[in-house]
């Protein structure tokens, strides 16, 4: 189920009047969200429901055991059946046309004539997601950081609830599993900042995303022919917002929908595009991924702790990982191996060049931030890697005599709304959405919220999935 | 935070904005009307499931979509087909799918519009892709789309500011759309493509008419010819006669051997199509080698006085008043031939 869907309100409407009729109690309140939880995912591919479940039962089982085995080896072979239960999944289901499509490469390299059937897997939405949730708590649990959750209900809903089922934010169990075992009622400011979101989420996704920019992006890089740099320049900017739009807008929407709940979500998204530097990127995108690999996978390599090169290392691993973790494509590796090389150039000017930062140099050196971040977007959103190439040549005004495929209108367009969206994350990377809306007054932030209720009714959504959704 | 305040001024303003946006697109002439988009379709195709011998499929283009009237249909043979024509594209997909995929067996029409038809078997091509396309949205589509689906409905047919459609029409009023009719300097090496206005009103059982304005109004008739005559003479893809033919026959060949009742059906059309249509799919090379190859019964309207001279307002559908009795007539002619042989009446 999606959220800008008429199926959605409708749901939401049903379970928030069951959540706050006085009919049930705390933890039939809790199995009501559990149910209408599975209903969200199943009404995409109920059978499918069951992944979710088996994840559900294997992590539950894990996690008790690792709460009460002291044996170190047994402990480590709990972890490991959590691991390849959650890693098996994702690597069948996400990875297996995948390694398939290269283990035939490697077999034809070798002079072996070997042609399998692709395999028609399909793709269960939101799987990178949940199997990285669940095994957060057995990690933790292994470390002995967390304790185990106090009910199987819990533990079930933690995993599986709905604002945050598909598309994130990842949610630690410290942080979501306790918030489930007092009952929990959103205050009247809390709820109606909860719809706020909801609007700010679906505005970004219906209005700025699939009605303002998702065209224009599918147009250049659906495009076989090489094109007119500014043509290039104006599909890639298109991306930048609608990727942008799309997932923080979903994120927005996750943390509203449960702050109706009177559940708590952390920020995924910190005004990204007004980052300087990667460093200061990755504490602004898609936070509880860059965290989420931080924990479990940077620092286990060995982090900064054992000398320079391994530690360069242990940020390439890294980064590559989470490139593989967008999609089962080496256009994704390209891209997270973008973002590694850019990690370790400025750790390393960082070590030579000490600049203090004010507004002015900070602006530009945002500005440079979000140029070559657009250059591993295009490593992103391209099916194949001939496509990026011609895109790189032509953003560098190497194609002069590319062809022109967007009209005039199209390219202001773009280029208006990217610029607002630039100096939108400038002015707002030290503050916060609520801070500012404490500081106008409240009708003009009424007017400002009947515009973006408006403009979602006006712009009819197709009710097309999220780009994060295949993740 | 004064939010309640907020809240209140933001429910209050964009319902008097909302209802403001509705009444000025009815004073424009916009009114409510549904979508002939592909959750239309899918509902008609999942209705061939539970279909028996006795009833009808009708598919093709958009010509059996405007010129096949089910209400006249139904009252002449006492079957309401189902509608499963697609605009604009080849019904060879389709015609696969319900052959291919399920056990009727009843009467198929098929609408022969040559351009479509004997246009191409490639997947990627248009005409074959917008056919596919609704095929497999069909197969694969969610409990989720079809609960969209059914809550659009209701908005769909009380609310004009809901009026936005799958095809893209010039004429939409959604805001993606209305900031498409925005034209700067024109950039590109090519000819901006004419606008295309919506000239048919369909149902919930897909039943299409023609618009009235189309009829009527010769200046927005027009508007829909330069767009046919954009698309006629902007298309350098030769026919491909032998492959859809071909394919079409095996499918025929299998329907056939299930008992089904399959009948070929040329509708009218007028100007720029009826003259294109003579010269380049000349009717002994195409319609006549078609029907001698699947072996099944044809009907072509040029063949049959009362059908001959009906005039297409945009030169390829007719009006609701003529598509009527097109119907009419057309299953006259059939029922004289025994050719409804599996319909209820006979």
């Amino acid at each position: 189920m999606l959220f800008n869907s008429l199926s959605f309100i409708v749901f939401l409407l049903l379970v928030l009047a069951l959540y706050y009729l006085k009919i049930f109690n705390w933890t039939s309140k809790k199995r009501m969200l559990l149910i209408a939880s599975y209903v969200f995912y199943g009404l995409w591919n109920p059978p499918l429901v069951i992944l979710l479940w088996i994840s559900t039962v294997v992590d539950w089982t894990a996690g008790n055991k690792l709460a009460v085995e002291e044996n170190s080896r047994k402990r480590k072979l709990w972890l490991l059946l959590s691991l390849f239960v959650n890693l098996g999944f994702l690597a069948f289901f996400k990875y297996g046309n995948f390694l398939l499509d290269n283990f035939t490469v490697a077999i034809h390299a070798i002079g072996i004539n070997f042609e399998p059937q692709p395999m028609d897997i399909i793709l269960p939405m939101g799987i990178s997601f949940y199997t990285f949730q669940t095994m957060s708590y057995t990690i933790d649990m292994y470390h002995k950081k967390i304790k185990p959750a106090r009910t199987f209900l819990d533990f079930a809903l933690y995993v599986t609830f709905f604002p945050q089922l598909v598309a994130g934010p990842i949610v630690r169990a410290q942080d979501l599993i306790s918030q489930f075992y007092e009952e929990k009622k959103a205050t009247v400011n809390q709820f109606i900042w909860g719809v706020f979101l909801l609007t700010i989420g679906l505005f970004q996704k219906v209005v700025l995303a699939d009605t303002l920019l998702a065209d224009t992006s599918d147009t250049v890089f659906g495009s076989k022919e090489i094109l007119h740099g500014l043509d290039a320049w104006t599909g890639t900017l298109a991306f930048s917002g609608q990727i942008f739009f799309d997932f923080a807008g979903y994120s927005t929407c996750a943390i509203g929908i449960a702050l109706m709940l009177g559940i708590n979500l952390p920020d995924n998204f910190r005004y990204p595009y007004a980052s300087i530097g990667f460093s200061d990127l990755w504490k602004r995108w898609h936070i509880s991924l860059s965290s989420w690999l931080r924990d479990y996978l940077y620092i286990p390599l060995g982090g900064n702790k054992n000398g320079i090169t391994r530690m360069y290392a242990a940020l390439m691993i890294t980064m590559l990982l989470g490139g593989l973790w967008h999609g089962a494509a080496w256009t994704f590796v390209i891209w997270g191996a973008l973002h590694g090389l850019y990690l370790i150039i400025e750790r390393l000017l960082r070590t030579r060049i000490h600049i203090k930062i004010n507004s002015f140099n900070g602006v530009l050196l945002a500005i440079l931030t979000y140029t070559l971040v657009n250059f591993t977007w295009v490593f992103f959103r391209a099916r194949e890697f001939s496509t990026a190439k011609n895109m790189i040549n032509s953003m560098f005004f190497m194609n002069t005599d590319g062809i022109k495929i967007l009209q005039s209108f199209e390219i202001i367009k773009v280029f208006i709304l990217i610029s607002l969206l630039f100096i939108c994350h400038w002015f707002m990377r030290n503050t916060s959405m609520k801070t500012v809306s404490q500081k106008i007054s409240p009708i003009l932030l009424g007017i400002v919220w009947a515009m973006m209720l408006f403009l979602i009714a006006i712009s009819q959504g197709s009710g097309e999935q999220f780009i994060y959704f295949q993740f | 935070m004064h939010l309640k305040q907020s809240l209140i001024i933001a429910i209050a303003f964009s319902f008097l904005g909302l209802a403001s946006w509705e009444l000025f697109w009815r004073s424009e002439g916009k009114m409510p009307d549904l979508d002939d988009d592909k959750n239309l379709w899918a509902v008609q195709r999942a209705k061939v499931n539970k279909l028996t011998k006795s009833d009808v499929l009708l598919m093709g283009s958009s010509r059996v979509l405007f010129d096949i009237q089910l209400n006249e249909w139904e009252s002449e043979t006492g079957v309401r087909p189902i509608q499963l024509a697609s605009a604009g594209a080849s019904p060879l997909p389709i015609f696969h799918d319900i052959v291919n995929n399920t056990d009727f067996n009843g009467t198929v029409i098929v609408g022969v519009t040559p351009g479509l038809f004997f246009s191409t078997t490639y997947p990627g091509a248009g005409p074959w892709k917008r056919a596919q396309s609704r095929v497999e949205y069909y197969q694969n589509r969610t409990y989720a789309q079809r609960l969209n689906h059914w809550l659009s409905l209701p908005l769909q047919k009380n609310l004009a500011l809901v009026s936005t459609t799958e095809e893209g029409w010039s004429d939409d009023i959604d805001l993606k759309s209305l900031l498409g009719t925005i034209q700067l300097e024109n950039r590109l090496e090519k000819p901006i493509f004419p606008p295309f206005y919506n000239f048919g009103d369909i149902d919930q059982d897909r039943n299409m008419q023609m618009t009235q304005k189309t009829v009527n109004d010769t200046a927005f008739a027009n508007t829909v010819k330069l767009v046919w005559k954009t698309i006629v003479t902007s298309n350098d893809q030769p026919p491909e006669r032998e492959a859809t033919t071909s394919f079409f026959a095996d499918d025929a060949k299998k329907f056939k051997a299930k008992d089904g009742n399959l009948i070929l059906v040329y509708c009218p059309a007028s100007g720029l199509f009826k003259e294109g249509e003579t010269k380049f799919f000349k009717t002994s090379e195409f319609w006549d080698k078609l029907i001698l190859q699947t072996g099944k019964k044809g009907y072509h309207y040029e063949d049959y006085e009362q059908l001959k001279n009906l005039d297409c307002p945009e030169w390829s559908h007719l009006s609701a008043k003529d598509a009527k009795y097109f119907t009419t007539e057309l299953i006259k002619i059939m029922k004289i031939d025994g050719a409804l042989s599996h319909s209820k009446t006979n």
